[in-house]
């Protein structure tokens, strides 16, 4: 990349736009992904999220708007900042006949690439096999193939679409400690996923996509302070509900017996520390899952009234 | 080796079924270059033909069947062998941007530095390069039964004859080329693809009996690849460049549309 665009931010959209009929699509996306982050594109299926990243590559031209990625535009220098790009694509078919290294190979040469080392190193690492035929692989060994071909010549930013589908929760450990070292490195990722915990464990900050749009783009870590999370004791005896609800952050808690259900924003450690006084034979933390977190950024704030049917109004953040 | 670019890569995927495509020629040719001394000796046959009417030997598009060039120009080169080259270059022309398409391989080839016009061009060159291969294999298909039975046939024109037919190819091959890469849909390719091909024989072979057909003739690709009969005569450079220009002209409206639109949705 040359010097003049050495402080361009890794990605940077102004009013993406992406029109496919009336219900799919992208609608006036602003995004900047700096250098050197890990960015989760957090959505529901069907949000847009893939159009989103098939539009920084160049695969489809935007209906309004621009995209740049490193300071050029995604469009006029296309081949070019590919080199500089890893991409998994989201429904991804990889040549079937071919073995996983044969497919490393042909993608090396396409690359001018001829070092394999790195490939085989992150396909270890992956525990991927690499000597069958892709149509006789599971899928989550087809995923790790098309990891594995992403990572491998080091780019300088790496776009995955949903990484995680259809491995398995160790190689998935692996391959959030490979995304570590990608960040560790100063390169950007960029990653889209329907999973509310995997941008929590992976990625600085979160853009929220939903029908389209941007709902709200936060650091992860304010994101963690708003989430909320549903947490159920179990006492060996009924405990004073009044206790519980008037620390702060339980925003409810709902007896029933012996068990205790309680709806927390942000810290878990006081309500711990109170409940560690009485018998807990048991405890159940459940994070909030995607759909929660886009009702609390659709809700109207402070309304006491808990209808998920106006949470779907307004439409923009 | 065969990994390092597009085009080798994809003559690799293509690999098996060339072979099954040329172990197909060599049978066909040899059932019937093998018959014709006994088929040339046969009493009464000449009489027969002699005794058919001409709008019967128009349609076939041949009066001297028992020649060597008459006999391969009514058993290959007038009807069998073009189509065999059209399906073979539709279905390898359809597969080429919208068969990738369709499988959802695209996304990732055109995540590597590579631009689409490099694509369509390795990839053309794979199926020219096919075409190529069956071209020469059919010669050799043809040439050492025909010296077995001793036939007499001129080299030089077989292979003319051959030429022409993998020029009629890219022609066709080029069209569905062009279709799938600007639409996506290996099936319309392959449709339109088969359907211009029929078109294109039929049109040429009853327009000397069909009038209103007439001036339609010279727009069928079919008669740039077969009406200067090049296994008499050899290859016809104007009608060569016919097929060839046109093809090459389809190539370019592919990297065209290809580069203008989105990819697989």
């Amino acid at each position: 990349m040359t010097s003049a665009t050495a402080d361009a931010p890794a990605i940077r959209t102004e009013g993406l736009t992406k029109s496919y009929g009336r219900k799919r699509g992208i609608i006036d996306v602003d995004l900047e992904v700096r250098r050197g982050e890990i960015f989760g594109y957090l959505g529901p299926n069907g949000a847009g999220k893939s159009t989103t990243i098939r539009l920084l590559l160049d695969l489809i031209r935007p209906t309004h708007g621009t995209a740049s990625v490193f300071g050029h535009p995604a469009h006029g220098s296309a081949v070019k900042l590919r080199r500089e790009i890893g991409y998994l694509p989201g429904e991804m078919a990889l040549y079937p006949r071919m073995t996983g290294r044969e497919l490393f190979r042909y993608f090396a040469a396409l690359r001018g690439m001829r070092d394999l080392t790195h490939a085989e190193e992150l396909a270890e690492r992956l525990d991927t096999e690499l000597d069958r035929p892709i149509k006789a692989l599971s899928h989550g060994n087809k995923q790790k193939v098309g990891l594995v071909q992403a990572l491998m010549h080091r780019p300088s930013l790496v776009i995955l679409d949903e990484p995680t589908t259809g491995l398995d929760p160790l190689v998935q450990q692996e391959f959030y400690r490979i995304l570590d070292e990608v960040r560790a490195d100063g390169r950007t990722v960029f990653l889209s996923s329907h999973v509310l915990a995997e941008v929590e464990r992976v990625a600085d900050r979160v853009g929220i996509v939903r029908e389209g749009r941007i709902a709200v783009v936060s650091e992860v870590e304010a994101l963690k302070r708003q989430a909320r999370r549903k947490l159920e004791f179990h006492f060996d005896e009924p405990v004073p509900v009044e206790d519980f609800v008037r620390l702060p952050g339980v925003v409810e808690a709902v007896p029933d017996g012996r068990v205790l259900q309680l709806t927390v924003e942000g810290s878990v450690d006081d309500i711990i520390k109170l409940a560690s006084r009485y018998t807990v034979l048991n405890v159940l933390s459940r994070e909030q899952d995607l759909e929660e977190v886009f009702l609390t950024y659709y809700a109207v704030p402070e309304s006491e009234a808990d209808a998920p049917a106006d949470a779907h109004g307004g439409g923009g953040a | 080796m065969f990994l390092r670019t597009i085009t080798t890569k994809t003559l690799r995927d293509g690999r098996r079924g060339l072979l099954w495509w040329a172990l197909g020629l060599i049978g066909l040719t040899v059932v019937t270059v093998a018959p014709y001394p006994a088929i040339r000796e046969m009493p009464g046959l000449e009489d027969l033909l002699e005794g058919m009417p001409d709008a019967l030997l128009a349609l076939i598009g041949e009066t001297d069947l028992l020649s060597p060039a008459g006999y391969l120009n009514s058993q290959l080169f007038g009807s069998i062998v073009p189509i065999l080259f059209m399906v073979y270059s539709v279905a390898a022309g359809a597969g080429a941007i919208a068969g990738e398409e369709d499988n959802r391989t695209l996304d990732l080839l055109l995540a590597n530095p590579v631009g689409r016009t490099r694509v369509v061009v390795e990839k053309t060159l794979a199926m020219v390069i096919g075409l190529a291969l069956l071209g020469a294999i059919l010669w050799v298909a043809i040439y050492l039964p025909s010296v077995a039975v001793d036939m007499d046939l001129d080299p030089a024109h077989l292979a003319a004859a051959n030429l022409s037919a993998v020029l009629f190819g890219f022609f066709m091959g080029g069209l569905a080329l062009m279709i799938g890469a600007a639409t996506g849909s290996r099936g319309l390719s392959i449709g339109l693809g088969v359907a211009v091909g029929v078109a294109a024989f039929l049109v040429n072979s009853l327009a000397p009996l069909v009038e209103a057909l007439e001036p339609l003739q010279r727009l069928s690709p079919f008669y740039y690849y077969y009406e200067s009969d090049p296994l008499r005569n050899g290859l016809d450079p104007l009608h060569a460049a016919v097929l060839a220009v046109g093809g090459l002209l389809f190539v370019v409206v592919a990297v065209i549309g290809f580069r203008r639109r989105d990819v697989g949705v």
